[in-house]
């Protein structure tokens, strides 16, 4: 079986991990009495603000005290495989979005100031499967008033707030226990975090290079399934703060053929290379031996470029035959998340 | 006439590998029940048995063994009936006799089929039967030979051919194939003392079929191979290399190897030579291989 091109599913399952607050799948912070739960009340936000230089661009409010810009592009190359970048940009809500009122600063990037108009069209949707409550009430409509934003670098510049809008509230439910949603952080940082696309179970050879340093969380791992024809999936996450916003920054790619080359299970000193093609540039090695993390790697995304290598970075190196270890590498079991 | 691999032969080879020349009989779920076989035994030259057997769909298969080796020649350009059977084997022979009964009915009692007797009508065939092997590897020309016309109660209970399956050889304690289209190498390992003569077991199969240009199929070949050998030709002590070397009528080594990409990959000078034939290689990157570890699973 050779390798599977990251399919259309796994990059709307990018997609879905940013949108999916905005839709719906809201807040719920749960409290327990004694066999059901509750998923409190919440409303979330959304407007589709049209591509941008090749970036699909939104903001969306995933509850009512939280606003992110999006932007996100997916390429397919001639061989099939795809790959995604993207941005997030996440900061308070200063208005009310109960209301309507969205009003949040992204720094010296852009501000919004935007109240919902509703076009009249309402959508209703039952409580999930296990809840009881009222409907989850989605109104459509339109934001006017002020919203500018330009990407770092000037990747992307958006100066109107013309677009489809959505804002869903949804009521208190009372719910079976397990099946009230899932709450939404309150973290800024947590709602910029990168999230794992690529599974790590069954993978054979799997390396996590990470570092941290001022705030700023970097973190890329590249693996390669049982099974799989040359090559290694490869992800990178950046999380940073500045001036009150978290921001994000993600790559998900599929490698070609030298994309990570490793020394075989049970060898020491264990080695790796790792040579991701763009965005990413140059190679990186690493050594058990010297435990370090060095070469030329480097990636350069839009308004970003930065070196993937040195001495501030910890790597993990996982080979394992998949006859000895039959659930593969699970580094993220052990590691801690990006946000703390 | 142009010859084209097998593809889809190979794979069935697996199953009928181990089964004599009428295998086909095997497969009979969703069949008639069985009927009238012919079976005619023959020695052919260079120390080769050769059954020739008429099976109740009017397929004709010519089976020649020796120790560890096997080929069938199946043809369904046969005329045959209750005592007759006319046929052509591609350039490699032709049959046309008639069967002539001599002695008793007899219902032989065969093991594991119970009251499911044969009824077997011994007797002799005469006319013409002429084959000769590729490369005279092996060949047969007779006016007359032993024969017998057989009712069986069920495809299972042949008394023509009997089938004596070896269930140890399912105890295998790791594995590894690898297969292109047309061809097939199969290496199992026992721990000492389940088969005979070694712990490792080696067979190579290959299958091609004869094409017409209105895409008949007059001919199929299907040539099997089976050779025990020692642990010491088996080296899969380090599972991300795999090191094989059979012996004759293999020839060379076959290595599985893990590359830094971590794709394992199945190379080497690997060949098994079949009797009338070329070598045929079993290694490259054309084949798709498999290492299995019992209890521990597969790696492709």
């Amino acid at each position: 079986m050779g390798r599977g091109h990251l399919s259309l599913v796994a990059v709307g399952l990018v997609v879905a991990a940013v949108l999916l607050p905005a839709t719906g799948m809201g807040q719920a912070k749960l409290r327990r009495a004694g066999g059901f739960e509750v998923q409190p009340a919440y409303t979330a936000g959304f407007l589709r603000l049209g591509k941008e230089r090749g970036y699909k661009v939104a903001l969306y409010m995933p509850t009512d005290r939280i606003v992110i810009f999006y932007a996100s592009r997916t390429e397919k190359s001639k061989d099939g495989s795809f790959k995604v970048l993207y941005s997030l940009y996440a900061v308070r809500n200063l208005g009310d979005l109960e209301h309507g009122v969205v009003r949040a600063r992204f720094g010296s990037l852009g501000r919004v100031s935007l109240r919902f108009r509703p076009n009249g069209q309402m959508r209703k949707r039952d409580p999930q499967s296990g809840c009881e409550g009222g409907p989850e009430i989605t109104e459509d409509g339109r934001f006017v008033g002020h919203l500018s934003f330009r990407g770092e670098g000037n990747y992307f510049h958006v100066s109107s707030a013309k677009g489809q809008a959505y804002i869903a509230h949804s009521p208190r439910l009372r719910c079976e226990k397990g099946q009230a949603l899932e709450s939404h952080p309150r973290s800024l940082r947590k709602h910029v975090a990168p999230v794992p696309l690529f599974p790590d179970e069954g993978s054979i050879a799997l390396l996590y290079a990470s570092a941290r340093s001022h705030g700023r969380y970097v973190g890329i791992t590249a693996m390669h399934q049982g099974r799989s024809s040359p090559g290694a999936d490869v992800q990178l996450g950046i999380v940073e703060p500045r001036h009150g916003m978290a921001i994000g920054h993600g790559v998900y790619l599929e490698g070609p053929a030298g994309t990570l080359l490793t020394s075989l299970p049970g060898a020491h000193p264990a080695t790796a290379t790792l040579a991701p093609p763009p965005p990413f540039y140059g190679e990186a090695a690493y050594s058990e031996d010297s435990d370090a993390w060095t070469g030329t790697l480097g990636v350069k995304l839009a308004g970003l470029s930065l070196p993937l290598t040195g001495p501030g970075f910890h790597v993990h190196l996982c080979v394992v035959n998949p006859l000895r270890d039959r659930d593969g590498c699970d580094f993220f079991k052990a590691e801690p998340p990006p946000d703390e | 006439m142009r010859m084209r691999q097998a593809a889809v032969a190979v794979l069935a080879l697996l199953a009928l590998s181990c089964l004599p020349g009428n295998a086909w009989a095997k497969v009979g779920r969703g069949r008639p029940p069985a009927k009238q076989w012919i079976d005619i035994e023959l020695e052919g030259s260079n120390g080769y048995s050769i059954h020739l057997s008429v099976n109740p769909r009017r397929h004709l298969i010519l089976q020649v063994t020796n120790e560890g080796f096997s080929a069938e020649y199946m043809t369904r350009d046969v005329f045959a009936d209750a005592d007759r059977v006319k046929a052509k084997l591609l350039g490699l022979g032709k049959i046309s006799v008639r069967f002539h009964p001599r002695g008793p009915v007899r219902h032989p009692s065969l093991p594991g089929c119970g009251r499911k007797r044969p009824t077997v009508q011994p007797g002799v065939v005469r006319g013409t039967i002429s084959f000769v092997g590729e490369r005279e590897y092996t060949q047969v020309k007779v006016r007359e030979a032993e024969a017998a016309v057989e009712e069986p109660m069920s495809w299972r209970c042949r008394y023509g051919v009997r089938f004596e399956p070896k269930p140890r050889e399912r105890e295998w304690v790791s594995k590894f194939s690898a297969e292109e289209e047309g061809a097939y190498f199969l290496a199992r390992k026992y721990r000492p003392g389940v088969i005979e003569g070694g712990q490792v077991l080696y067979l190579a199969e290959t299958g091609e079929a004869f094409e017409t240009a209105s895409g008949q199929v007059p001919l199929t070949i299907y040539r099997h191979l089976s050779v025990p050998a020692l642990a010491s030709t088996f080296r899969d002590t380090h599972p991300e290399h795999l090191t094989v070397s059979p012996p004759p009528p293999f020839s060379g080594t076959g290595t599985l190897t893990r590359t830094p990409e971590s794709v394992f990959t199945w190379g080497g000078d690997l060949s098994v030579q079949f009797p009338g034939l070329d070598p045929i290689p079993l290694a490259g990157p054309s084949f798709e291989s498999e290492y299995c570890l019992r209890g521990s699973g597969c790696i492709r």
